[in-house]
């Protein structure tokens, strides 16, 4: 008896039976997405007919892995969605190795399950898994090299986008910018790719006035030699602004700009009128940053970058204390409807470094990635310069997939560029099969020893899908690859057996260890259930879904 | 043999002719304007003479093209922007560059310039400028440059190939190897900087070799393109480096010329120990600039600019 009927509304299920539903289920999900390793990927199309749409054609694991939302076994819907999370969740993390983590994850659990079918002890095996779970990580930080320069940027993009046009595109935008630089992602007007790169910082805030727009063609205000006021605080009268305009004026600073959390109406009036681009300029923006934290990250960012004191309201600040050192200045500002700029600020350069130190610290220092993003961006603010990257294409459909692939390959480029590469196409993993032979020899517990023959077996599987996706028989390129020694793989477009990273053909680091860590992870968690316990009833609120969302294999 | 021209103000720079030993055309860059020589640095032209100023034009930075002979090119770096001549200073163009002007306080070309047609200018607070049509248009790449006040450059011999810089700042040092678009910090303590003259060995590709001056912490060498830094003549060098040159043959001839403002110091062995090269100053001149057309062997001519105008040869 391997199920019982448990109450009203509970299905109890043992092993076997919970270990081959799942199995099912994982194998299923697998096999959608494992067409989709290497660079001659094969597209899974997701139906759509319930919503009368045509199929969406998808080539990235995680985000197919997403669109299956149940399938009809229960056992196996529960393999399902298992691997369904796992995967979702380092798309999100890494951007990308979600086909690599898929095969690893599927060789290791089928693998496990056979070996705990005959006796073994799935904790213990569970343990010795990340055991040489850390083998693996381990070497692979020894194999890991740091990459610089365009032609090799764009080669890692290549790797990642399969799209030669964006590669190079990247590659150029990385090289520039660096692994912290801004880069915003449009979609574009033409057909092809367009790249321009902003000199300064800017912040989403714009004038708080058209009418302080002087430059009526490119709809933009520039400032030059202008100091700064650098605040959050809310500005009712125009009383208030007096003695900085007068600070100012004292000593013959001809262009101001205010950074302020709220300007009344009286006081944009005040300053309009009194406009004067001969003698004396004022333009106003609003404090940059949704919420109190943000706006205090953006008043310490103008602060450092300008060289100013900010006046904040929560510490009791107002602008009748202001002195001539509390401005900020910069060598040029501008200011359109929607943004603001400051290109040269004229802050001390040491006090920048040390900030961005600081942020950079933070940011090395957390997992988060909400705050991880916002880090980023401050510290890609401060450095000096941002690139916009346009994506076009003959069609929205096009352009929206274009761009989100762009914007999926920066987010891996970035990891890439902190943390370095990695030989491509399988062999990194393929490389760390000395060492787990290694700890295999030197194992006499027979669940460590099955867990080491276990993951030599895993770390074959990316390389193998990948040649057998490519339509080459994979024993004997495998043949051919041991043959030529470490380093060595096979380049399924040239055909030919080289040294992947002389050839370019390279994995950015993060990826390839968070795929790893992913997939053996989770495997010997999921080599660990050992009953499952299934609702014999749909909740409420399950069954309220509309039947057209509902997907199935 | 030491010869003086009597010229006025600050020689902020020199520049040779590639073929310096056979037309002896040189440029001097000061105060009062930029002047041209034709013999060597014996006698002095005003080469601003066709723009007819009435007021001196401070002239900061010189460069020639490493094609004079063939393109006569050559670029005076000034407050607000830089002059560019095609005619070996006869005749002037203004290059445009974006407000508020620059102040120019560095000018490199690159070894290629024949056919990538690149400069570079350091400007004090506008960070560098780029010009990729030989010095027409311009616009700053100041991507990841933290420190706006460029004190100097230095260019790789093999820019061709490896596109790399450096610049000298206020607060440390930075390096582009992407031919000066954008910039990363080298590891160099900003407690030693300002940082006012770099020089990279000619084979600086294969070696890695450069030399940085500070402004009161000495001289340092790194062989390892600006990872880790070795301070060399630290008994002899103890006042700022204006300007440091290497033998064209470094470092198989390991010469190594440093310019402080108050003497010329020589060393034979790539900077383990240091001699005085006697200029002949009065006690009231300082030097400001140097340069050796023909390397730093002996017998090679060297000329030095002073501050208060003059050039010496010697």
């Amino acid at each position: 008896m391997n199920s019982m009927p448990g109450s009203k509304t509970r299905r109890v299920v043992f092993q076997p039976t919970a270990y081959r539903g799942m199995q099912r289920g994982i194998n299923q999900i697998v096999e959608a997405i494992r067409p989709t390793l290497g660079p001659r990927p094969r597209v899974v199309a997701i139906d759509r007919t319930f919503d009368d749409k045509m199929p969406e054609l998808l080539d990235n694991g995680g985000v197919i892995a997403r669109r299956i939302i149940q399938l009809p076994g229960r056992g196996e819907d529960v393999g399902a969605m298992f691997i369904r999370d796992v995967l979702w969740r380092l798309r999100e993390q890494a951007g990308d190795g979600t086909a690599t983590a898929a095969v690893l994850f599927q060789s290791v659990y089928n693998e496990g399950v056979r070996y705990l079918a005959a006796g073994g002890n799935a904790m213990r095996l569970h343990s010795y898994l990340e055991k040489g779970m850390q083998v693996i990580l381990d070497h692979l930080t020894d194999m890991t090299v740091h990459v610089a320069g365009k032609e090799k940027l764009a080669q890692i993009a290549e790797s990642i986008c399969y799209d030669p046009p964006l590669a190079r595109m990247l590659g150029e935008i990385f090289d520039i910018i660096g692994e912290c630089g801004r880069l915003e992602i449009r979609p574009g007007r033409s057909r092809g790719l367009e790249r321009e790169y902003v000199e300064g910082m800017y912040w989403e805030r714009g004038l708080v006035s058209r009418e302080m727009i002087t430059d009526r063609n490119r709809l933009r205000t520039e400032l030059e030699n202008a100091a700064i006021l650098i605040s959050d605080l809310e500005i009712e009268d125009p009383r208030q602004l007096l003695p900085a305009i007068a600070l100012c004026i004292e000593a013959n600073i001809r262009s101001l700009l205010i950074v302020a959390g709220k300007l009344s109406d009286g006081v944009i009036a005040f300053l309009l009128a009194n406009k004067n681009p001969e003698k004396f300029q004022a333009i106003a923006v609003k404090t940059p940053g949704w919420g109190a934290d943000e706006q205090a990250a953006a008043l310490a960012d103008l602060a450092v970058l300008t060289g100013g004191n900010p006046f904040v309201r929560m510490a009791g600040h107002t602008l009748s204390q202001i002195k001539l050192e509390d401005f900020g200045h910069a060598r040029r500002v501008w200011a359109d409807y929607l943004n603001f700029g400051i290109i040269g600020g004229q802050g001390n350069p040491r006090a920048l470094r040390e900030h961005i130190a600081t942020l950079r610290a933070s940011f090395d220092g957390t997992e988060e990635p909400v705050l991880r993003e916002k880090l980023l961006k401050r510290i890609g603010k401060l450095l000096g310069g941002s690139a916009t990257l346009w994506v076009g294409g003959a069609t929205e459909l096009e352009i929206t997939e274009r761009q989100e692939l762009a914007k999926r390959t920066a987010a891996v480029m970035r990891g890439a560029i902190m943390e370095g590469v990695l030989p491509g196409g399988g062999v990194s993993l393929l490389a760390c099969r000395p060492a787990l032979q290694q700890k295999l020899d030197q194992s006499t517990d027979p669940d460590a020893r099955a867990a080491y023959r276990i993951l030599i077996k895993a770390v074959e599987a990316p390389i193998r899908t990948i040649l057998t996706n490519a339509g080459y028989d994979a024993s004997e390129i495998m043949a051919q690859i041991n043959l030529a020694g470490p380093g060595y793989g096979f380049d399924v477009t040239s055909g030919q057996v080289v040294d992947m990273m002389q050839t370019g053909i390279c994995d950015a680091a993060t990826v390839q260890k968070s795929a790893v860590y992913a997939a053996v992870a989770s495997a010997g968690l999921a080599l660990t259930i050992d009953v499952l316990v299934h609702r014999t009833q749909q909740p409420e609120h399950a069954t309220i879904r509309a039947p057209s969302k509902r997907k199935r294999l | 043999m030491v010869e003086e021209t009597e010229i006025l103000n600050i020689v902020y720079s020199l520049a040779t002719s590639p073929d310096f030993e056979r037309n002896g055309i040189c440029f001097a860059a000061r105060s009062s304007g930029l002047y041209r020589s034709e013999d060597g640095g014996l006698t002095w032209q005003d080469a601003y003479a066709s723009l007819a100023l009435e007021v001196p034009l401070t002239t900061v930075a010189v460069a020639v093209s490493p094609n004079f002979e063939a393109d006569r090119s050559l670029f005076a770096g000034v407050p607000g922007g830089i002059l560019r001549s095609v005619d070996g200073g006869q005749s002037w163009h203004v290059a445009s560059f974006p407000p508020p002007p620059p102040v120019v306080s560095a000018l490199v070309v690159s070894p290629n310039f024949a056919r990538d047609g690149t400069l570079l200018a350091g400007t004090m607070e506008d960070g560098v400028f780029r010009s990729g049509d030989r010095g027409e248009h311009w616009s700053a790449w100041n991507f990841g440059l933290l420190d706006l006040n460029v004190l100097s450059m230095a260019i790789s011999p093999d820019f061709a190939n490896d596109e790399t810089l450096f610049v000298g700042t206020e607060s440390g040092i930075f390096r582009s190897t992407n031919g000066g678009r954008a910039w990363r910090e080298v590891d160099f303590p900003s407690d030693f900087a300002p940082v006012l003259s770099l020089a990279l060995s000619p084979t600086y590709a294969d070696d890695g070799l450069l030399f940085v001056g500070t402004e009161s912490c000495g001289l340092f060498r790194s062989d390892d393109r600006g990872h880790t830094w070795t301070r060399i003549g630290r008994e002899a060098v103890t006042d700022a480096v204006n300007s440091i040159l290497l033998s064209p043959e470094f470092p198989a001839k390991p010469d190594l010329l440093a310019l402080l403002s108050d003497a010329l110091l020589v060393s034979r062995d790539g900077g383990q120990s240091w001699l005085d090269w006697q200029a002949g100053l009065r006690p009231e001149q300082g030097m400001a600039s140097v340069v050796a057309p023909r390397g730093l062997g002996p017998g090679a001519p060297l000329l030095v600019g002073l501050t208060d105008g003059g050039v010496l040869q010697i």
